[in-house]
């Protein structure tokens, strides 16, 4: 998996491609922690590359939407496939994150 | 390592190579000049040489010239005595003279004046009127008087010439005889200092000069410096030192610059002369150039033959072995430990590969022990988990009401898959399949905590919406980690065959109504447990007829892969489900469909969990054993 890094506005872009499952999680996560360890920040995942997502790539979502709501900021998603999309819908995250 | 060695060592090289090549030219210089100045001194030393003989030479002619003169004076002297009649005798003075081979003959009285001779015109001639023949006056005076004259140029021809002259006899007077001297004029010529300098050559382009005592040139090779001083022929700027050095020291030597081309000058003070030697510097170093050139050559052969054999010699002995020792770690950093490093062209490498194979290998003996240790701890794990999920089979031998199968197939590595079914009472049976997010030891422990907790909360009587509802709110306290658990419940009232269930995140159900075949259980996807507390889910229910079945699966069967990362997706499921004949039965459809996965995967490790679990709804029987019962439980749920 490969973790691009932009800024767009206020909010820092995080374009994700590849696999996001138990391997490259924690990969994810250490790169969210450094993130939002410094400031609050408004979150924007564009997964238009990413092919799947497991439960551990869900868990580092569910992570990240706790910090921000924690901190008051904005956490967006977009760009997400089918496969993605299906996955998002089956485990109900669609229902806590806000996806585009 | 070795380009580094070799910058360093041809930088190395280079600096001896520059050392040895200005010691050497250095050195070159020195000889080349010490031998210049060798040649000088001695070519010096052979005009010097010549200069004394020709000296020699002159002062013996000399002398004999004056002798003879002299005795040709006093013998006409003698005959002017015995002869006074000589005087005015022009006939017999004319064979007298040339009897006595001389040129001239003149006689003069005691008045200094010229009398008579072999030269009419001279007669009368008053010897006194002129210093070189006033020099002969004495003679008047002293009867034993003799003088012969230095030879001088006369007449428009500059011949050499001399007077001889001695007292007369007779009387007081003077007999004077004149000749040209030319023995001594040939030796004269030979002598001339003019003749001496273009007689030497130093080496092919070198040459002497004769200066005098002023400094200036009195013979030299080219002729258009003659009567110049050598300071004006050396260029100004070394014009100086020269002087100093020539006004200081009879002999040494001192370069400088003649039309701008440097020149080795030697010089030595002999008698009233200054003996010059120059040698151009170009060909004075003609030796050193030649003598580099060949150095220079030669050296680069040497520097790069060394060059070469260190740089093959160390690539033998330690650039190989180290690269060597790194493929090995490399190999061993990459995970095999049974690498050995077997390094042995000499005893340090062969030290360290002992060195390095011993603490390979007591760390691959840790490595083990670990190993051993955590495949024990972990199939305790294993164990433990599997051992708290209902595996009787017929978990309810006395009813026939309802028939239930299940079954978890781990990974290698424990997972957070399970399911569970219970009776809530006589009447109501839960089923639940879940899966907690990640894998390992803290998985299976939240998989533990799940079950439990759902149990409890069900068994409390709590409608399934609720228990799901309170669950979640139980899982989220002291969730660290952010686990979460995806799960499908489902109470299934026995005695109405209505089921109500709630789906949190989980794999959507299928469901196969009597002999239909499978399809999806219409489900509202509610969001996985423990992940935000506060979560209320959408309660669904479905009416069960007789042969209905109900099969729950989690993501380890649909998104199980195969080696070209294919997944064997729900379209699969749904597929061979409905390909398995009727009459296969509850554990031949979970086992049919694991091989069936198995046979998808071509041999791919197994990378999740694989659990399912069916029930099927067997009306009739329900109501025999319920009239027979008599006892209707009251209705919590419906």
């Amino acid at each position: 998996m490969e973790i691009k890094k932009s800024v767009e506005g206020n909010a820092t872009v995080l374009a994700l491609s590849g696999r996001l499952d138990t391997i490259t999680s924690p990969q994810l996560s250490k790169e969210l922690e450094t993130l939002l360890e410094k400031e609050a920040i408004n979150l924007i995942f564009d997964l238009s590359s990413l092919d799947y997502i497991s439960s551990s790539g869900l868990r580092v979502f569910l992570s990240a939407q706790k910090k921000i709501n924690a901190m008051g900021t904005q956490m967006k998603i977009r760009g997400v496939n089918e496969t993605v999309k299906e996955i998002f819908e089956v485990t109900g995250f669609t229902g806590i994150l806000n996806i585009e | 390592m070795r380009k580094t060695f070799l910058v360093w060592l041809f930088t190395f090289l280079i600096i001896a190579f520059i050392c040895a090549l200005v010691v050497s030219f250095w050195a070159l210089t020195a000889q080349a000049s010490q031998n210049a100045q060798t040649l000088i001194r001695l070519k010096i030393a052979d005009v010097e040489k010549q200069l004394r003989i020709n000296q020699d030479n002159l002062y013996e002619i000399r002398k004999e010239l004056d002798e003879s003169g002299i005795a040709k004076a006093k013998a006409l002297a003698k005959m002017i005595q015995l002869n006074p009649s000589l005087i005015g005798n022009s006939e017999e003075i004319e064979k007298i003279r040339e009897l006595l081979l001389v040129d001239e003959v003149h006689i003069v009285d005691r008045g200094g004046i010229l009398i008579f001779g072999s030269v009419p015109s001279y007669f009368n001639y008053d010897m006194a009127s002129d210093p070189q023949s006033a020099a002969f006056m004495e003679a008047i005076r002293d009867p034993d008087f003799v003088l012969a004259q230095n030879p001088l140029p006369k007449g428009i021809n500059k011949e050499i010439f001399q007077y001889v002259g001695v007292a007369r006899l007779d009387e007081p007077g003077i007999v004077q005889i004149g000749y040209r001297p030319e023995k001594l004029a040939k030796a004269l010529e030979i002598a001339d200092i003019k003749n001496l300098a273009p007689g030497f050559r130093i080496g092919s382009s070198g040459s002497v000069l004769i200066l005098d005592n002023q400094g200036v040139i009195v013979s030299s090779t080219e002729e258009n410096t003659l009567g110049l001083a050598l300071t004006d022929v050396i260029d100004s700027g070394t014009a100086e030192t020269a002087k100093e050095k020539m006004a200081k020291e009879t002999e040494g030597s001192f370069i400088a610059a003649v039309n701008e081309e440097k020149r080795l000058f030697g010089f030595k003070k002999s008698g009233d002369y200054y003996i010059v030697g120059q040698l151009p510097s170009h060909e004075m170093y003609l030796s050193r150039d030649s003598g580099t050139t060949v150095l220079v050559i030669f050296n680069i052969l040497l520097f790069g033959v060394i060059f070469f054999v260190i740089a093959k010699l160390v690539q033998s002995i330690v650039i190989n072995g180290i690269y060597r020792v790194n493929n090995s770690l490399e190999k061993i950093t990459r995970g095999n430990l049974n690498e050995v490093v077997s390094v042995r062209t000499n005893k340090e490498f062969a030290s360290l590969s002992a060195g390095i194979n011993t603490t390979v290998n007591a760390l691959k003996e840790a490595i083990n022990e670990a190993a051993s240790r955590i495949d024990t701890e972990l199939s305790f794990a294993k164990a433990i988990q599997h051992s708290s999920l209902p595996s009787k089979f017929p978990a309810f031998p006395e009813r026939k009401d309802f028939d239930i199968y299940a079954r978890m197939y781990t990974a290698k590595e424990v997972g957070g898959d399970f399911y569970d079914f219970f009776l809530v009472d006589e009447n109501h049976l839960a089923v639940v399949i879940a899966d907690v997010s990640g894998k390992g030891i803290p998985a299976s422990l939240f998989m533990m905590i799940s079950k439990s907790i759902l149990k409890t909360y069900a068994l409390s009587g709590l409608p399934v919406e609720e228990t799901l509802y309170k669950s979640n709110i139980a899982l989220c306290e002291n969730n660290q980690e952010d686990m979460f658990v995806t799960a499908f419940m489902g109470i299934l009232n026995t005695r109405t065959g209505v089921m109500r269930y709630v789906n949190a995140g989980h794999n959507p159900p299928l469901i196969r109504k009597a002999n239909g075949s499978y399809e999806w259980l219409p489900v509202k996807q509610g969001f996985v447990l423990a992940g935000l507390p506060n979560i209320r889910y959408t309660e669904q229910e479905i009416v069960f007829e007789q042969g209905d079945t109900l099969f729950l699966y989690t993501d380890g069967v649909t998104e199980a892969m195969n080696r070209v990362e294919q997944l064997y997706s729900p379209k699969r499921l749904i597929r061979v489900l409905n390909q398995f004949p009727g009459s296969l039965g509850l554990e031949g459809t979970i086992v049919g469909i694991k091989e069936d996965v198995d046979h998808f995967s071509e041999g791919a490790e197994q990378a999740d969990d694989i659990t399912m679990l069916m029930l099927r709804y067997d009306r009739s029987a329900d109501f025999s054993h319920k009239e027979k019962q008599g006892n209707p439980s009251k209705e919590v749920f419906e």
